[in-house]
């Protein structure tokens, strides 16, 4: 097999918050905002690799961090041999000849005081190319490339002197390519670059990208929300989920036969345009992405997971088990309120088994039984008297999954998934975190 | 058949600009039936969102509604209306067009609501959004206690509002009965913890809940027909797929139909029973949804489908309408098919306005081809009809 294009090793990104000179007088410690934290994989020349997930999933963020657009954390990035993190300002320079990026919004990523004509001649002008031009002036020859781009794009030549208001949203994404293409580039980042128009514009522009990677020899990395353009589009595809890579596989097979659960819900929530779709009712995720700024320990799907794994010990149903979850997730960030649930049960506070009963109606969505109803009361017992924590440890205690301990990362598989239901392949890699350390994260 | 609740005939709505005459809706129809989900789909422009904001009666100057007619079954103002303006009543059927301001304005709560797309910017920042939805509810309690109160035309304003307003803190507007309410609204749309959620501010809510809220909102005057305007575009689409489903659990459980705005194709499959398509003002296609998926006449409803990728399916090339969404300038629209300069099947016969033709009693179509098959030998080439455009529009300056 040949070396790949770009290769990618447990890039990380992180935000800090309250870092600056005053927060460090003050003694605040800086907090992380962990955007990318340690994803891997390789793009093969030639190949459109997909990078999808909802927002917010580090998607963008990784994009522009490895063609170090932004500085990263951690990690490493190889294009064509050489460390892009530790190149000097020549090679950098010649790396950027090499790598280009389009970028989802045509509106802001224009300059409107420039006329089309400037804007995709230069790169052109900051790389100092032509180097020499026979017969013509330097001015003219990019003139007449520039004509050029416009015209294989897709637009004509005499909209050189027009200024980018002039043009509609698929027209400026246009521009936007050909800007990408002056310096003939191996390998072209393209973030959202069709979300923001409208479907019959973006299927002219995913045409466009085809067409330009057959004559070209293009490698992408195509980053997108849309599930449906990333099947048409990509060879391969990624999946990420909170800063993390969830999936990686070839992209009919990853469509086909998912693997992780994440991939699966992603994939039975989109809305399919066709009559059969009519009246399908999702099993919609539960809940919201949870913040990059406390992701959860371990696995981090498992709060809104539907497999997440039971302790081996425990005989428990998967929607039972799941309903058990979501409260100690409810208990943790705070949305468990003894006071309302009081105030409905028993406002002069005495009778504990009305508390139980009512807080079992409000948080948990499934019938208890046996073992398991008693530790869920337990525990409620004592929220009943104001002992949060002290419920959350209860619940703990007997319900601590795997998922939650241990971090799950792709493993060395063609088709590799982050999950711990795969475990003893080689499909994932499980990161050991202990357990203290997730129960303090937890808090 | 189920009986018609809303019935919109030939409306159009424009608006003056410095630019000239926008014309963003033009004589649109449709039917919304008791208890359906009516989709309207189109590209961004189409003027779906415009046509939304005219039935609510929320079209704000430069717009205005120039013409057309807005048929609302409600037995209580057909009777008021009888006597006084007959004009205005058909059977149960009252043209709200016709109504006083006032009635009109009381219409907004019980009769339609709205939801909004973008859930961040619709609700105020500085007020919790418990109280944003309490309020809602007070208007309608107040409204029902004594109807003619919301539709006294100085309502909320002039100096005697002002006084009070200074006088008592803006919290007692919403009692504690409004907001016990709100709280129940909230659980309704599947808020974990309401009465802790009640008492936060919009930013410390995720989009999604955000816009269970929005929709809790909308909920508070029982209406009859819920307009939702895009709802799930900014929202990703794990969340989507929440939302959609409270959407049509509340459908189903307060029997209200619903007008479902959106641009995805793949939302109106899975929500709508019938479907209008918009292009540049006009619904150019309408039926049930499996005539307009599975049977559609109009070209651009074909080439809306065909520009979808298939997420189960990505064999082959997709095939994209040419050009690009045109202008609704009044000035640059020519007396032809708008779609005709796009269209892959247009005819010299396309260069006239097109009626609405009925194809069976539930589909219509607004192009030549419901009446003729394509004729390559009276094809006019696209670019022939654009300059055909062109040549109309130079001919009006």
């Amino acid at each position: 097999m040949t070396e790949p294009l770009l290769a990618v090793r447990d890039l990380q990104k992180y935000y800090f918050e309250q870092d600056s000179f005053v927060d460090s007088l003050l003694g605040r410690d800086p907090t992380s905002v962990k955007a990318v934290d340690g994803i891997s994989f390789e793009v093969e020349r030639g190949e459109t690799l997909g990078l999808v997930g909802e927002s917010g999933c580090g998607k963008s963020t990784t994009g522009e961090t490895l063609l170090r657009l932004r500085e990263a954390t951690g990690g490493a990035v190889t294009f064509d041999g050489a460390n892009v993190f530790e190149m000097d300002d020549d090679e950098l320079k010649a790396f950027r000849r090499d790598a280009q990026i389009v970028f989802q919004d045509p509106f802001s990523s224009l300059d409107p005081r420039m006329t089309v004509g400037d804007i995709v001649a230069e790169p052109l002008k900051i790389h100092g190319i032509p180097e020499s031009a026979d017969g013509e002036s330097k001015r003219e020859w990019r003139r007449d490339k520039v004509a050029d781009l416009l015209e294989r794009v897709g637009l004509s030549a005499n909209h050189l002197d027009r200024y980018p208001h002039e043009f509609s949203g698929g027209q400026r994404q246009r521009i936007g390519i050909a800007r990408a293409l002056a310096l003939e580039p191996d390998f072209i980042v393209l973030d959202e670059p069709v979300s923001a128009l409208d479907v019959s514009v973006q299927a002219q522009v995913l045409n466009l990208l085809d067409d330009l990677q057959s004559e070209f020899g293009l490698t992408y990395l195509f980053i997108a929300h849309d599930l449906s353009v990333v099947r048409h589009i990509c060879d391969r595809v990624a999946v990420m989920y909170l800063g993390n890579v969830v999936e990686l596989g070839p992209t009919d097979e990853l469509f086909e036969s998912p693997k992780h659960p994440y991939t699966k819900a992603l994939l039975e929530s989109v809305p399919r345009p066709s009559t059969a779709e009519h009246g399908r009712r999702v099993e919609a995720l539960s809940g919201d992405v949870p913040s990059p700024r406390n992701p959860p320990s371990g696995c981090r799907f498992r709060t809104r997971c539907p497999q997440v794994i039971p302790p081996d010990d425990l005989d428990i149903e998967q929607g039972t088990y799941r309903s058990v979850m979501d409260l100690r997730d409810a208990l943790a960030v705070g949305d468990v309120n003894p006071d309302h649930i009081w105030d409905a049960a028993d406002p002069d506070r005495a009778d504990t088994e009305a508390f139980i009963e009512e807080a079992r109606a409000r948080h948990v969505d499934a019938e208890l039984r046996g073992e398991v109803a008693g530790v869920v009361d337990t525990a409620l017992g004592h929220l009943a008297e104001g002992e949060a924590d002290r419920a959350g440890e209860t619940l703990r205690e007997r319900f601590e999954s795997p998922c939650e301990t241990r971090r799950p990362a792709v493993g060395e598989a063609p088709h590799p998934a982050a999950c711990h239901l795969y475990e003893g392949s080689d499909e994932v890699t499980v990161i050991e975190t202990n357990a203290g350390a997730a129960a303090e994260a937890d808090d | 058949m189920a009986d018609t609740i809303l019935s919109v005939r030939d409306l159009s709505t424009r608006f003056f600009t410095e630019e000239g005459q926008v014309n963003a809706v033009e004589s649109v129809s449709f039917d919304v039936e008791d208890g359906e989900i009516f989709g309207i789909v189109g590209e961004s422009g189409s003027g779906k969102s415009v046509t939304a904001l005219s039935v609510i009666d929320l079209i704000e100057s430069p717009g205005r509604v120039t013409q057309g007619e807005i048929w609302y079954r409600n037995a209580d103002l057909a009777e008021e209306f009888r006597g006084s303006k007959p004009e205005a009543v058909d059977g149960d059927l009252v043209d709200i067009r016709r109504l006083p301001k006032g009635v009109r304005r009381s219409l907004r709560g019980p009769s339609f609501s709205m939801v909004f797309q973008d859930p961040m910017s619709s609700f105020n920042p500085s007020i919790t959004v418990g109280e944003q939805i309490a309020e809602a509810v007070e208007v309608q309690r107040r409204a029902r206690s004594n109807p003619r109160s919301t539709r006294s035309r100085t309502q909320g304003y002039g100096l005697g509002s002002l006084l009070v307003d200074s006088l008592l803190p803006s919290k007692s507007y919403v009692d504690d009965e409004s907001m016990d309410r709100a709280v129940e609204l909230l659980d309704q749309v599947g808020i974990p913890d309401p009465e802790d959620r009640a008492e936060e501010y919009p930013h410390q809510f995720s989009g999604g809940m955000l816009q269970r809220a929005m929709i809790a909102q909308a909920l508070a005057g029982e209406p009859d027909i819920l307009i939702a305007d895009e709802p799930t575009t900014a929202l990703d689409v794990t969340i989507q797929a929440q939302i959609l489903n409270l959407l049509r659990d509340l459908q189903e459980q307060e029997g209200m139909s619903i007008l479902m705005i959106t641009h995805d194709l793949g939302v109106i499959a899975r929500m709508c029973d019938r479907v209008g398509v918009m292009y540049a003002g006009e619904v150019v296609e309408r039926g049930p949804l499996a005539d307009i998926f599975d049977n559609p006449v109009h070209p651009y409803t074909q080439g809306l489908l065909g520009s979808i990728p298939d997420v189960d399916d990505p064999s082959g090339r997709l095939e994209p309408i040419s050009g690009n969404v045109p202008s609704l300038l009044d000035s640059e629209m020519p007396d032809a098919c708008y779609f005709a300069d796009r269209c892959p099947k247009a005819m010299t016969d396309c260069l006239t306005r097109i009626p609405e033709y009925e194809l069976d009693g539930r589909h219509s179509v607004r192009c030549v081809l419901a009446e003729q098959e394509y004729d390559p030998a009276d094809a006019v080439d696209s670019a022939d009809a654009a300059d055909a455009v062109d040549r109309e529009v130079n001919a009006d300056d």
